[in-house]
């Protein structure tokens, strides 16, 4: 996230091109933008020679009255030079003409709804510029209507209607006559509100692109609504423009005039409201007075509220935010599963309860009083569905205020707090708070130890939360204690992630099991089945001694022949061997010869053979291994067969196919409780590295004791970590 | 990458034209393009039969048949702008967002010129998401070079005033212009001679972001092998430096040891930095704590094989640790566990760490792979606090040195290094302070 401040975004201006006038440069605010100078930031590129070529070659059109360098721009108050020539104070915008701007901030058609991203070196102008339609005509049908209302807020989850529309037929009746008489003269061709900045090398890219996604494009969007449905860029822009021409004639001084025009023109208010909140990174809320009533889009760039991984050293950027993996390692199915973030998260307000209570009391709409409610319900310990079951609000009443307080960025949404739960000092808090911060805890909590005594307390040796606490009856206290500290930023929970470890002991067993399976459908093949399906580990070895025993008379204790031998010796016992059935190769079709039948007949005798001996071979094999034996606690058998294995570690059990599903099963097995082994399968899925074990209580509705013992006792065969 | 280059031209009658680009018909159709230029380029290619100009020729047949990459007719009032704008660097993007013109259009005001001036721009076509601070430099160069060219001996009227056939000493402005794109997108550097006077120089330098300030206790470990890159040119404080840097020492004791002064060092240290030949690291106690950080997960799941890498970093020769084992070493850090007691834990558990792996090393992996965090220690003072935040009583002049430490904005890491003291006469000096008892409090972040 870029940080947007008034040093990298200058000001913005309003633009528009007409059909027969031509570009005109209508409003910028704020009113004084100086000259930039090719200064600090750039001086790393020029050399001498640059400095040279400066020197020799200033600009030449000086027909406009002073050199911008002269003024700078911030001037008030118009003078006449040698030559008779009145200087405007407002025809000079970043020591630029603005006429001159004006040409070249109207980019032709083919940038329409576009970035257009203009660089005047050392000022960045970035836009998103509007024409009008082909037809020439800025209203659009009743039925294009509809796509635009989505347009112009579309993340907006703000509950009271985005525009109050109070209509005044008889006004805009007024208004179409006006217009038509206009529009024979001259009309408006686009317009474009183009964002003045001023960016470091290393910020620009990322800069542009959060106030374009954000700011640019949504404001001329609103801008363009309005334009469609009440012509009002045009109408005040004829108007400030009218004002700007008498002011000319007046003299009038610049600030006399910006301050009349944006107390008079809603459209110079809103650009005004632009800069001063986004240069400040609040939430600009616009308001445009058109005939059709009043507009009010708001627009923000969003702050985040919390970060996954420690920043880096030197980003002041991301310092003192709210650490945690609780968004970053969502999933996207996690995201899908209807009720997950419900269950998942509490309301953390960023303000006191009360006030912001009082600050709705103020509000007359009608649903300000169930919003008032939910204030007072959603506590950060209790999750939003539980707010849900409390049956004073349904549970998407919940979700939108939630949404609405998080949009308005007077609360965040957390995992529920909890005492059982363990939390330590953040390694991103902000320690250049600590003194004031230590000061309004100690004002916030008066009889709580010292904030600093309180961050050693939970930072010596990372425990459950309610150890802190002196008491049972101390606990709701201590609570709202750390809210507060969560709110500054000071705590995070330290969480528990979790990976399925398979044992030796584990992984033996179910190659064992594979391999006897694999013998018995080879061998049930050849000999008619002695192997059927095998349930558990021992019955499998049983079936398999027995099965080794019955085979070894076809296959004696003879070492094995070297291949070329065998093919030798086998065609003279083809025929008595023939008898056997064989599922290898196509039958021979009769239409063969008598010979070239039986030599076909001998070749699939040899395999035949071939392939038993090797399944007898492999039978020798398994029978000669040591059958697995279970033992109660697998993570400590250091049996010598088991001596060149090492622990498998499943990283998503969710996805667990074939041989790793196995593993999961044979784990199961081992379970004696009959709560553990359904309870691993219940819990199997939370063992991917990305479920914190603290949340499953709350996810699959059980009590966290509960939970905590199932978890107690899969504990060996579980690879645990803990972070936030 | 430079996908075109170009040379634009205001004239008098005909307005903004493009005279010379490569390759021919990145800007404007090269086939289409209008008398004046048309003459002037074929005749060019026509005289001057090197082999430069003869593969653009066959360029040019190549590729006039393509449509631009960009739309002259829109892009011209960026290119030759209003005169307000001129003598500057300007860029704007195409608008399919694809690609951005850069580009310096110089206005050379005097009176033997029509209308009293003369207007060109030389300018490039790159990539809309390429880095373009490296390109800003050549176009400033290129418009520098020319506009001097132009005061000293009209180079660029002359050539469109006369026939090619006068000057045929000089290159032609298309194959120069190709030279330049070929040797910067092959070599990142080019060295024209354009007349008997001049020669552009150019070279495509990197822009690399400004790194963090240097801290005496920090530790850099080498990214790069120093002893194959040194060489005696190298600054000699630098080479001092460079020497001394084991992946060890901080920088306080590699100034020491570099009898070095530390600020120069610091200095010298950045320098490394901002070539990013080298990490910064804490300095390594077994005293101190560590614990992981979301990034244990990717050594967990052995992500591009970083247990192998891990494995090969750390073992001690007599026999490779398994992955698991590795996997479980980094992943039982926690808060509040200082390494001895983390080596303890395995002893116990039977695993006997130092006897295979390097635990300095083991732990400086985790750190550089983002595996782990150090746990710093802090002091604080609460009076001290509360003189900070009503302002009323300033710390004491001539105090105690250790009382500025105590507002918890300095870890132990800095005290001993700054101080020269070690943690346990930290501890002990604090203890001195002349403050209420329970003062002082020690936390972990």
């Amino acid at each position: 996230m870029s940080c947007v401040n008034d040093e990298n975004f200058l000001a913005v201006a309003l633009v528009i091109n007409r059909s027969r006038d031509g570009p005109a440069f209508v409003f910028h605010y704020p009113s004084h933008v100086p000259a930039l100078t090719n200064g600090h930031e750039k001086s790393d590129i020029i050399d001498v020679e640059d400095i040279l070529f400066e020197q020799i070659a200033p600009p030449s059109g000086a027909e406009n009255g002073p050199e911008p360098a002269e003024d700078g721009g911030v001037r008030d108050d118009h003078y006449t030079t040698e030559a008779g020539v009145q200087v405007v104070p407002w025809e000079h915008v970043a020591g630029f003409p603005a006429r001159d701007l004006a040409y070249i901030l109207t980019p032709a058609r083919p940038y329409h709804k576009k970035i257009f991203q203009l660089s005047l070196d050392p000022l960045l102008c970035i836009s998103y510029p509007i024409h009008v339609p082909e037809n020439g005509k800025w209203k659009k049908t009743k039925k294009a209507n509809k796509e635009v209302d989505d347009n112009i807020a579309p993340d907006e989850p703000n509950p009271p209607p985005t525009s109050k529309i109070d209509s005044n037929p008889e006004k805009a009746k007024d208004g179409k006559r006006d217009e038509s008489d206009e529009d024979k003269r001259s009309s408006m061709t686009m317009f474009n509100l183009v964002f003045f900045l001023h960016p470091k090398r290393h910020e620009a890219k990322e800069l542009v692109d959060s106030l374009f996604s954000n700011i640019v494009k949504k404001v001329n969007k609103a801008y363009q609504y309005s334009q469609q449905h009440s012509e009002f860029v045009w109408k005040e822009s004829k108007r400030i423009l009218a004002a700007k021409e008498k002011a000319r004639e007046d003299e009038k001084k610049m600030s006399a005039l910006w301050k009349e025009l944006i107390q008079n023109s809603s459209l110079a208010a809103s650009m005004c409201e632009v800069y001063n909140a986004i240069s400040q990174n609040r939430i600009a809320t616009l308001h445009l007075d058109t005939v059709d009533g009043i507009l009010t889009p708001s627009v923000q760039i969003p702050v985040p509220f919390f970060v996954a991984d420690l920043p880096a050293e030197d980003d002041e950027r991301h310092r003192g935010l709210w650490l945690t993996t609780s968004n970053a390692f969502l999933s996207q199915d996690a995201l899908e599963e209807p009720g997950f973030l419900d269950r998942n998260f509490a309301l953390l307000l960023m303000d006191d309860e009360k006030k912001i209570i009082a600050e709705l009391q103020n509000d007359r709409d009608p649903t300000t009083l169930s919003m008032i409610e939910f204030v007072r319900l959603a506590k950060p310990t209790v999750s939003f569905y539980q707010v849900g079951q409390s049956n004073i609000l349904t549970l998407d009443q919940v979700r939108k205020y939630a949404q609405h307080f998080i949009f308005w960025r007077r609360a965040i949404a957390i995992p529920p707090l909890h005492p059982r739960d363990v939390y330590i000092v953040s390694p991103n808090c902000d320690l250049e708070r600590l003194p004031q911060d230590a000061q309004d805890w100690q004002r916030a909590f008066p009889l709580a130890p010292p904030l600093s005594t309180f961050l050693a307390e939970l930072s010596v040796l990372p425990r459950p939360y309610k150890h802190i606490s002196p008491s049972k009856a101390h606990r709701p206290l201590y609570l709202r204690m750390l809210a507060w500290l969560m709110r500054g930023g000071w705590v995070t929970q330290l969480c528990t992630f979790a990976y399925v470890v398979v044992w030796p002991e584990i992984l033996y067993e179910v190659d064992y099991e594979m391999e006897a399976e694999e013998l018995g459908i080879a061998t049930s093949s050849v000999d008619g089945g002695d192997a059927t399906s095998i349930h558990t580990t021992q019955e499998n070895a049983d079936a398999q001694s027995t099965h080794s025993s019955l085979a070894s008379p076809t296959q004696p204790q003879h070492p094995p022949q070297p291949p070329q031998q065998q093919q030798q010796q086998t065609p003279p016992d083809a025929h008595a061997l023939s008898q056997s059935p064989s599922s290898y190769g196509p039958k021979p079709s009769t239409t063969l010869s008598a010979a070239e039948h039986s030599a076909e007949m001998a070749r699939l005798e040899r395999i035949a053979i071939k392939a038993h001996r090797e399944a007898a071979d492999k039978a020798t094999a398994h029978a000669r291994k040591t059958s697995p034996v279970p033992t109660p606690n697998p993570s400590l058998n250091d049996a010598p067969h088991l001596a060149g294995l090492t622990p498998h570690i499943i990283l998503d059990p969710k996805k667990a196919a074939g041989k790793e599903s196995r593993y999961l099963a044979a784990i199961a097995r081992r379970f004696r409780d009959d709560k553990l082994r359904s309870g691993w399968q219940l819990l199997c899925k939370y063992f991917d590295g990305r479920c914190a074990l603290e949340r499953i209580a709350l996810q699959e509705d059980m009590k966290r004791k509960e939970a905590w013992a199932l978890l107690t006792g899969m504990r060996e065969y579980l690879l645990l970590t803990r972070h936030w | 990458m430079i996908l075109g280059i170009f040379y634009a031209r205001f004239f008098p009658q005909e307005g903004p034209k493009i005279v010379a680009q490569s390759p021919p018909g990145c800007i404007t159709a090269s086939s289409s393009s209008s008398g004046n230029n048309n003459n002037s380029n074929n005749s060019n290619n026509s005289t001057h039969g090197n082999n430069n100009s003869s593969s653009s020729n066959n360029n040019s047949n190549s590729n006039s048949n393509n449509s631009p990459l960009v739309d002259f007719d829109v892009l011209q009032e960026y290119i030759i702008p209003r005169q307000a704008f001129c003598n500057r660097f300007i860029s704007i993007n195409s608008p399919d967002g694809k690609y951005t013109i850069l580009g310096f259009p110089v206005v050379i005001p005097h009176t033997k010129y029509m209308r009293n001036e003369f207007i060109f721009n030389f300018g490039l076509l790159v990539d809309a998401d390429c880095d373009q601070a490296p390109f800003e430099s050549v176009v400033r160069c290129l418009a520098e070079t020319f506009a001097e060219m132009e005061k000293q001996n009209e180079y660029l009227s002359l050539s469109e005033a006369k026939g090619p056939e006068d000057d045929s000493m000089r290159r032609p402005i298309e194959s120069l212009l190709e030279i330049v794109k070929e040797d910067l997108n092959n070599y990142g550097e080019c060295m024209i001679p354009v007349d008997e006077a001049n020669i552009i120089n150019m070279k495509l330098f990197p822009h690399h972001a400004t790194p963090p300030v240097v801290k005496g206790w920090h530790v850099p470990v080498a990214r790069t092998k120093f002893p194959e890159i040194v060489d005696p040119t190298w600054d000699i404080t630098l080479q001092k430096v460079v020497a001394k840097i084991d992946g060890v020492s901080d920088v306080r004791r590699i100034a020491h040891e570099a009898s070095v002064s530390l600020d120069l060092a610091k200095i010298a240290i950045r320098h490394l930095l901002y070539y990013d030949t080298i990490l910064l690291l804490d300095i390594f106690f077994f005293s101190s704590c560590y614990a992981p950080r979301p990034g244990i997960h990717d050594f967990i799941r052995n992500v591009d094989g970083i247990v192998d890498e891990c494995a090969g970093y750390v073992s001690h020769g007599r026999a490779r640790v398994s992955n698991y084992l590795l996997i479980r070493f980094m992943a039982s850090f926690s808060p509040g566990k200082s390494i001895k007691e983390w080596i303890m834990n395995h002893r116990d558990n039977g695993f006997e760490l130092m006897s295979y792996i390097d635990i300095r090393r083991f732990v400086q992996f985790g750190v550089i792979k983002g595996c782990l965090y150090r746990v710093h220690k802090y002091v604080v003072s609460k009076q001290y606090l509360a003189s900070l935040a009503t302002g009323q009583s300033r710390p004491l002049a001539g105090g105690d040195p250790l009382q500025k430490y105590t507002d918890g904005c300095h870890h132990m890491d800095q005290i001993m290094t700054e101080q020269n003291l070690t943690n346990d006469q930290v501890m002990d000096r604090l203890k001195m302070l002349p403050v209420p008892r329970g003062d002082i409090t020690v936390f972990y972040r």
